[in-house]
Order: C-alpha cells, then structure tokens, then sequence
C-alpha cells in the first residue's frame, strides 16, 4: 500500500515534483560545477602561473658566484664551466619528469657588431626545439613559451614571430641595442666572436625581428644555440637552463629540505622527494645533470606558491558558499513543499497512519524527486563545470570521482534536514485543524 | 413586493460529457427563503456557483437583480458577487492569518470601506461580539460560521447564497445558525440555502429538489411557522 | 478605515500570523541575497585583493637616473614616488650597488632599506636576522657557501674609498639570504652603512617599486614620472606587469563566470521557493475572489507582501552577505573588503524583482481560475 500511495502521489502530482526535481537539479549542478572547479582550480592557476616564467634556474657548480654580477668581466677564470647540451633531455627523465613544462639551455657570449669596440652580449638557445627523450617520448621545448611577456616586432614577413631553431643565419636583436645602432628588422649584421683559442669567427647575420624584454637582454642578441655554439667554438656547451615546472606550494619540510636535504630523516625525504616542492624538482635536476646546481627561483617559485594558495582558499570558500546557499535554498523548498501538503497529511492521519508512516512517506517522496534531481543536476553540473574550465582556462576541467559522494551526502542530508522540520511542524497539527483548512 | 430578484431560463451546464445542470428555469422572489435539495451529485453545488457568479452556465439566461449575469465577464461577475451577493460555505473558508472582525473587515475593503466599528456590529448581531479579536482557528466550528455569515451580511446583500451551511456542524450550532437565518428572513433578507439535509430544508419557505441535474420538484412548505 | 490602512492591515497580519511560511520564504530571499551581496562583492573586490597578492613577485616599476653617471639622486627619486597614490604604493627600495674585497676577491656589495627590501621582494628568504646595526649584514647563500661563512659568524672586509686610502673593517653576519636569483652572489649591508664607508650619502643605483596596479594605471604612473620629475626615468618590469595582467585576468573572468552561476542558479532556487509558498494560498485567492476582490486587489496583496519579504529578507541577506565577504576577505587575503553602495542597492534591487516576479507569477495564475474550482479544493 505504501507505494501505492507513493506511486499516486508521484504521478499525480507530476508537476510539483518536477518543480521540485528541477530546483534541486540546479542546485546539485551548482554544488557539482563549484567542486569539479574548486578541486581542480590548483592545476589550472599553476598553468596560468607559468605564464611568469622559469621558476629553476640549472648552473655548472662553482660557476654562479661572480657570472652574472654587474661589471664584472667574464672569462676572468670563474665563469669558465658549462652544462653539456647532449644532456638536456635527462631532464624530462626525472621522478616529476611530467611537471616539467618548459626547458631551455643558454649560451652567453661576448661579439662585436659591425667591428664596433663595444662588445654586445650574443645569447643562443632554443626556441622550439624538437626533442626526442629517452623515454620515448617527445616534446617541443625553448624560450617561446618561457618568455610570455616579451613584445616581439617583425617586419611583414617575419610577422613578429620568434626565430627558429635551425635558421643559421637569423638573429634577433633586443630593442635598446637596435635603437642605439639603428638597426632594423631585415639588417645584416657582421657579429664577430672570440673563440676560447682567441681566434676570432665571425658571421653575417639578418635581423629577423626586434624583441622588447623590459630586462637587461634588451641590451644584446638572440640567437640559437647552435650559431652562438659555432661562433664561439664551445659546442655542446650550455652555460645555464632555464626550467618551468609545475610545483606544489612549499611548506615547513619543503623550506627545511631546501636548506639541506641531508637533514631530513628516510621518511621525511621520501615525502619530500615525491612530492612536487620546486626543491624537489630541482634536487632531481642536479641529479640527472653532470656537475649542475639547480636553483628555485624563489621570485618565481615562492610567489607562485602564495597566489596558489589564496586561490584555492579563495575558490575553497566561495565553494562552501555556494554549497550552503544551494543546501539552504533546496532545504527550503523541501519544506516549503511539506508545508503546502497540509491538508493531505492531516488526512492520512485523520485514517490512522502513525507519525512515522507519515514521516516516511513524504520523505520518501521527497528522495525520489532529489535523486532525479540531483542526478539530472550532477551531469548538468560537470557541463557547467566544463564550460567554466573552456571559457577560463581553454582547457577541460578534470572530473573528480571523489565529487559524487560528496553530493550524494549532501543530498541526502539536505532533504532529510530540510523535510523533517516540516513534518515536526505538521504533525505537531491535529487532524482536524488541518482539514478543515484553519 | 413580488419583484423577481433572481431568474433562471433554461439554464444547463454541461461540462464535457456530463450534464451538472439541464434546463432549469426558475424564478426567485425577493425575501424568498429557498431551499434547494438533492443528494450527492444532483448539480446543486454546481448550481449554487452559477447563482453565486462564480461559474457561468453553459446554456440559459441567468437575470439576478434585473442584470443578466449570464452574458458578463470574469471582470463584471466579480463585482456583481460583490455587491449584491452573501456567500456562505460549508467549510467556512475564513482568512487564517486575519482575526474575527478582520475577516469581516476585509469583505468591507473589497467592497467599499472598511469600517471596524459597523463590522463588530455585525459580530455583535451573530453574537461573536466576545471573539471578535481571535484568529479562525481560536474558534469553535459554529463561531465559524457564523463569523462566515456575519461575513456575507456586512455588505447588505440582495442575496445571501449558502452551500452546506450547517454541514460541518453539529446539532446545537445547527440550531443557532438556522436561527439567525430565521433572524435575516423575518428582516426582509433573500436566502438561498443550497443542503442534503431535510432538517435544515425544513426551515425554508420553499423548497426545490433537484436530482441527475433535473429540477424535479418545486414546493411551497406549508408545514412553516411563520410562513 | 482608510483603504491603505485595511491594505497594510491585511499583509502585515499575512506576515505576523503565518510565521513559519514566512520564514521559509523570508530565509529564501535571505540566503539568495547573502549569494548576491558576497559574491558579488568578492568578485568587485578581486582585482583590488588579487592585485596585492601579486605583488609578492617584487617590484613591477624601478626607477633609474636619466643622467649620463648610473648614480640616482634620493631626494629626486622621492618627489618621483610622491606621485605614486600612498595606498598604491607597497613599497620603494633603493640600492646601491658598490664593490667590496674580501680576501682579495672583488664582492658586489649592496647598500639598501632592510625594512623596505622586505615589502619589496617579500620572496627573499633569510636565514638568521636581518641586520639592524651598521656594522652588521647579509651575505647570499652563494658566497655563504664558497667562503664557508655563515650567520653569526663575523667578516672582515676591505674598502677602497674614492677618496682617501683603503680600509678594513669587520662585520657580524647576521644571516644568509636566498633568492634563487642574483641576490645569492650579493652582500647586502643598510644603505646608511655604505654611505659612511663610500661617502657620496644621498645616492643610489636603482630603486624598485612595487605598486599596487594594473598595466595600464603603471603605464600612466611612468608617463607622469617621466614628465614631472627630473633626473629620474622610471622603467616598468614587464615580465612582471604582463604576466600579472594575464593572470589577474583569468582569475577574474573565472570568478566571474563562478559568481555568475551561483547567482543564476541561486535565484531560481530562491523564485520556487517563493512560488511554492505562494502556490499553496490558492484557496485564500479563491476565497477572496469569492467574496469579491478584483484581481487588480488581490495581486496588490501579494506584491505588497512580495515587497516587504524582498525588503526584509534583502537586508538580512546584505548584513549576511557583507559579513561573509569581509570573512573571505580576512582568512584568504588578510584584508577588509570593501562593499561599494551600488552593489546593496543592486542586491536589493535584485531581491525585489526575483521575490515579487516568483509570487506574482502563481498568483496571476491562480486569479485566473474560476473560484468555485480553487474553493472545492481541486
């Protein structure tokens, strides 16, 4: 008989309780959408983040201390050490090998322009190389994607873009040197270097564009690696890297790790070393390249890690808002749905039906208008969430299983919370009063 | 005297495949007593509503004052009922959130003006005068419905309609409620009592007894006291 | 009894007597508007909030001399950050970079503001404390580690004045810093110190600015610098300017769309709400009608009641709303949110017109019905 009852009133009242199914379908799609967003918000930001550049910076050990300070003259026996290039790919071999978004090796030298006294620092490295890796796999990696913010200028036929990787007779020239030389985009250049042997090699090099950095590179030329390494003498040496990766924020054992890895106990170093703190991933860079030292990049690193952060608990808050907002508004309706039923209770316990039959009944109702609702509402939720993850970030959002239990409790909780007040309240009526509608 | 104050020719309602009402004509006088009789299903609900302008026939000619309320629209039919018609209900139909004397009030409002001190008057005439401030569901049944009926009385109606008015009473209140319709008679008032019951019919001057839709019968009640 | 005096009457003994309906419908208005007032004010405030965040990356504006010597005058420099609203302004850090021996081998030492180095590249990491006296300094954790000095210990290091003969004199390290960028290579001593050992007070290298604002303000900002102060050209860090308004951009347009469907979706919940409520006076609709209200009368009730509910649970919804935001505000961004006015009028506005068009449109529905069906319950 209960299900007649409850059969009845399901097809009966069609339309209420699709009223109802509708508005907790909205409002499980919004609590679906909020968390799919909020749990995967982190991956996201962290691949907007990248956007700042490299956060590990890789040197030949020994060499950092006097290489790059203001003024002081290179080759002065301190800034003689390299990386080797054949090495790179190793880097994509590592234990987080897949949070490496982005390398690329450089290469400074001294050159002379158009046989000019003042010498101009000549960068190689790459800008979209080609790499197979030992693993089998194979990427494109270089400074286009590490240097988002630099204004590139071309004339019509270059279109501003960046070089490529094996053009050996292009160069790039920064905006503050090609405005003191006068130089434009299509010039040729005679660049002249001094080998480690002091022989002098020299190249006739076509401007193909202008790069504005806002940096001291402003001031030199760009060119690959490969040019720079023949001009100089100095092939498959690198003189650093630059490398972006995906990390976690630091925390205490991160901080302590940083410090000194030694320090940490066998647990310890194991949670570290398995856990993407940018010193991990540089820990495991030293590890795969000769006689490196790779560095955070804490300008980089460490304010990644504070916008992370504020994020998530940003997007974590504003999700526990809008799941207390849907809960409250469903239960609400729930109980407004109870309530407007007065009549009909009053008269099934006018018949004799006991205060938990009644309960069980209209709760019963109520579940099955929730769980079309809410599954309706779930899918509906994954579309919004994806829609918000195209819109925002060009990219899907990853759908995490671990969103389904959580909705389902909080279904259930809402409809048995916000139904039983109501029914406290009815039955708290007598029949009569009901029904005769006082 | 014997001026019609309500007239129905031919009137039927048919909704789809069932016939609720067919070819009534009947004519009331005013300061008639009427009481319209039939069992479950015999259309007198149906034709309570016609009268009362809250359903319009599908067929015949409804004159009620002299306008022929069969040709109005929603609009005109609901301020025909509110000047000219008292309804009175089975189940009371009170407003549950408004007091004794509110609920009278408001029937005043939605006709002209509301003025407490006539509406308290009109409790005072059903003897409510006490319970004017208390809420419907602080009143007993028969309160109820005399509160209904002080209700239909407050805008001098030319009519008062009422569907099952002791339906939901039980003998004592019954008696009280009659009793003032024998109050509102004697005043000169037009009473329209739609019932099941012989008992209440009894008290009418007339009675019609209606059955399947048809109007079988139409008596005077000779058995009346002050007849 | 005047006509208003009975209409008022009439809703508020509605509101008062059928306390737990209204409470359902007040509690839905109320959480819709709680949704519209935070969120809307978290997203108004994001820019704003995000902003000061990303100024841990360090200085976006760093002022150089326009002069042919590479020496900044301080007191031209100020009337350059005087032009930098005071609120805008994190922080402005000279330095002055000057060379030092220690042990025969040339040092870049860095005379700058400790305090001020610290809002402006608030990524720095030291270990130990920063120095306090003039005698006292920090060392990067590259030098740290080649000459084996660490914090506590002392260093002594020689001076060549421009004028006068050279010196030495000897120094408590305080701590060891770390930044994974050039710092590591540098001593960092206060400015004050450098200025007594060098002589030359009043003058610095560089000054980097950290500044609370978007691209185009910066842009504007560089423009007035380079116009109305003199001696001073002002270069903006693009890899920071840039990238902040890519970012920035994305974390407002997801906040947006977020805000966006919650309000949505909110709505909606808070509009069957309300019809629900209302729905289930279809009998009191119909007894009106029967006892002859017009339409026009009794839709005036329920909108009279719609306003009131939208009035009430709005400001409700506004304290709620303001308080959460200003709780988000405090626990993610350590900062008060600031609630512009048009957005509580707006979040009232809204609450009006979701409440009363969510209890006209059952209403309207119901007075189309012919009394007689509402009455007998169908």
């Amino acid at each position: 008989m209960f299900f007649r009852i409850i059969r009845g009133a399901v097809t009966r009242q069609k339309q209420k309780l699709l009223m109802m199914a509708c508005t907790m379908a909205l409002g499980i799609s919004l609590a679906t959408a909020m968390l799919n967003v909020m749990l995967d918000v982190g991956d996201k930001v962290n691949q907007e983040l990248k956007t700042y550049g490299a956060n590990i910076m890789v040197e030949p050990r020994g060499a950092s201390i006097l290489s790059d300070l203001y003024g002081v003259q290179e080759g002065a026996g301190v800034a003689d050490k390299f990386l080797l290039e054949d090495e790179l790919p190793k880097i994509k071999t590592i234990f987080w090998a897949f949070n490496i978004v982005d390398f690329t090796p450089y290469l400074d030298v001294r050159a002379g322009v158009n046989g000019s006294e003042h010498q101009v620092t000549l960068l190689g490295t790459w800008f979209a190389k080609h790499l197979d890796i030992p693993t089998g796999e194979s990427i494109d990696t270089g400074i286009n994607n590490l240097k988002a913010w630099w204004e590139i200028r071309g004339d019509r036929s270059s279109q501003g873009k960046w070089l490529s990787d094996d053009d050996e007779t292009g160069v790039m020239a920064g905006a503050a040197f090609a405005a003191r030389n006068a130089l434009k985009v299509g010039d040729v250049i005679k660049v002249a270097v001094t080998d480690a042997g002091g022989r002098e090699r020299a190249a006739d090099l076509t401007i193909r564009s202008i790069y504005h950095a806002g940096d001291a590179e402003d001031e030199g030329l760009l060119a690959p690696l490969a040019v720079v390494q023949r001009l100089s003498g100095l092939e498959n040496k690198i003189r650093r890297i630059e490398v972006s990766a995906l990390t976690t924020p630091e925390n205490d054992l991160a901080r302590r790790a940083a410090q000194n890895p030694h320090s940490l106990s066998r647990h310890e170093w194991e949670i570290w070393y398995c856990t993407a703190y940018v010193s991990a991933i540089a820990y495991q860079i030293d590890e795969v390249l000769t006689d490196s030292r790779a560095k955070p990049v804490l300008q980089v690193a460490a304010s990644e890690g504070a916008i992370l952060e504020k994020t998530q608990l940003l997007m974590l808050l504003l999700t526990i808002l809008s799941l207390a907002c849907s809960a409250l508004a469903i239960s609400n309706l729930v109980t407004a749905n109870v309530m407007e039923r007065s009549t009909e209770i009053g008269l099934i316990k006018a018949l004799g039906a006991s205060d938990g039959q009644i309960s069980l009944l209209v709760l019963t109702e109520m579940l099955i208008a929730t769980i079309i609702g809410g599954i309706i509402g779930y899918f509906a939720g994954i579309g919004l969430a994806q829609v918000i993850g195209q819109s925002v970030f060009g990219s899907a959002v990853d759908i995490k299983g671990l969103v389904i239990p959580i909705i389902a409790i909080l279904v259930l909780l809402v409809t048995i919370g916000g139904s039983l007040p109501a029914i406290r309240l009815l039955l708290r009526l007598r029949p009569t009063e009901v029904l005769h509608g006082r | 005297m014997s001026k019609n104050i309500l007239e129905l020719h031919d009137v039927s309602m048919i909704y789809g495949p069932v016939k609720a009402l067919q070819n009534i004509t009947l004519s009331v006088q005013q300061g008639e007593w009427l009481a319209i009789m039939g069992s479950s299903g015999s259309g007198k609900t149906t034709m309570m509503n016609i009268v009362g302008c809250m359903n319009k026939a599908t067929h015949g000619v409804v004159v009620l004052d002299g306008e022929k309320i069969s040709r109005l629209n929603a609009k005109d039919l609901t301020a025909i009922r509110r000047d000219k018609i008292g309804l009175i209900f089975q189940q009371f139909h009170l407003i549950s959130y408004l007091t004794a004397v509110e609920n009278v009030m408001i029937a005043q409002y939605y006709h002209s003006l509301a003025d407490e001190k006539e509406a308290l008057e009109a409790l005072e005439r059903v003897g409510l005068g006490h319970r004017a401030r208390h809420l419907p569901r602080q009143l007993s049944g028969g309160e109820q419905q005399r509160l209904c009926i002080a209700r239909a009385l407050i805008n001098h109606p030319k009519l008062i309609l009422a569907d099952e008015p002791t339906g939901n009473l039980d003998e004592a209140n019954q008696e009280t409620v009659m009793n003032i319709f024998h109050q509102l008679h004697a005043q000169g008032s037009t009473i329209i009592v739609v019932t099941h019951s012989p008992e209440v019919a009894a008290h009418a001057r007339r009675v019609v007894h209606l059955e399947y839709g048809r109007m079988i019968r139409d008596e005077v009640n000779v058995e009346c006291p002050a007849a | 009894m005047k006509p208003q005096k009975m209409y008022f009457k009439i809703i508020l003994s509605s509101l008062v007597r059928r306390r737990s309906r209204m409470v359902v419908a007040l509690l839905a208005v109320a959480v819709g508007a709680t949704v519209f007032l935070g969120m809307g004010a978290v997203y108004y405030d994001i820019p704003r909030q995000m902003g000061r965040e990303f100024r841990s990356y360090g200085a976006n504006m760093i002022l150089v001399s326009s002069g042919a010597d590479s020496n900044l005058s301080l007191a031209e420099a100020s009337r350059a950050e005087a032009l930098i609203p005071p609120e805008k302004l994190v922080g402005a850090t000279p330095f002055r970079y000057e060379t030092m021996y220690y042990n025969l081998q040339g040092l870049t030492v860095v005379g700058t503001d400790m305090q001020s180095a610290r809002k402006t590249s608030p990524y720095w990491q030291v270990q130990g404390e920063w120095p306090s006296a003039e005698n006292q300094l920090l060392l990067g954790t590259d030098i740290s580690e080649n000459a084996r000095l660490y914090a506590g210990s002392f260093v002594e290091l020689e001076i060549v004045p421009p004028r006068g003969r050279k010196f030495k004199k000897e120094f408590q390290i305080t701590g060891v810093i770390r930044s994974g960028g050039v710092e590591d290579g540098f001593v960092l001593m206060p400015l004050g110190a450098v200025e007594n050992l060098l002589g030359q007070p009043g003058r610095a290298s560089v000054i980097e600015m950290s500044i609370a604002a978007d691209s185009d303000e910066l842009t504007l900002l560089a423009e007035k610098i380079q116009a109305e102060a003199p001696g001073v050209t002002p270069r903006l860090v693009k890899r920071i300017m840039n990238s902040e308004a890519t970012v920035l951009s994305k974390l407002q347009v997801l906040v947006y769309l977020v805000t966006a469907v919650v309000l949505f979706l909110t709505m909606i919940c808070v509009g069957t709400t309300m019809m629900t409520v209302v729905m289930e006076r279809r009998q009191e609709i119909g007894l009106k009608k029967a006892i002859g209200a017009e339409n026009k009368s009794i839709i005036g009730e329920f909108l009279g009641e719609g306003l009131v509910l939208a009035g009430v649970g709005g400001l409700l919804g506004i304290g709620s709303g303001y308080f959460f935001a200003q709780a988000v505000s405090m626990s993610v961004f350590g900062r008060g949110v600031s609630l512009p006015f048009f957005l509580i009028a707006l979040t009232l506005a809204a609450s009006l017109v979701v409440t009363v068009l969510a209890s006209l449109l059952p209403v309207t529905r119901a007075t189309d019905v012919e009394p007689s069906l509402v009455l007998r319950g169908e």
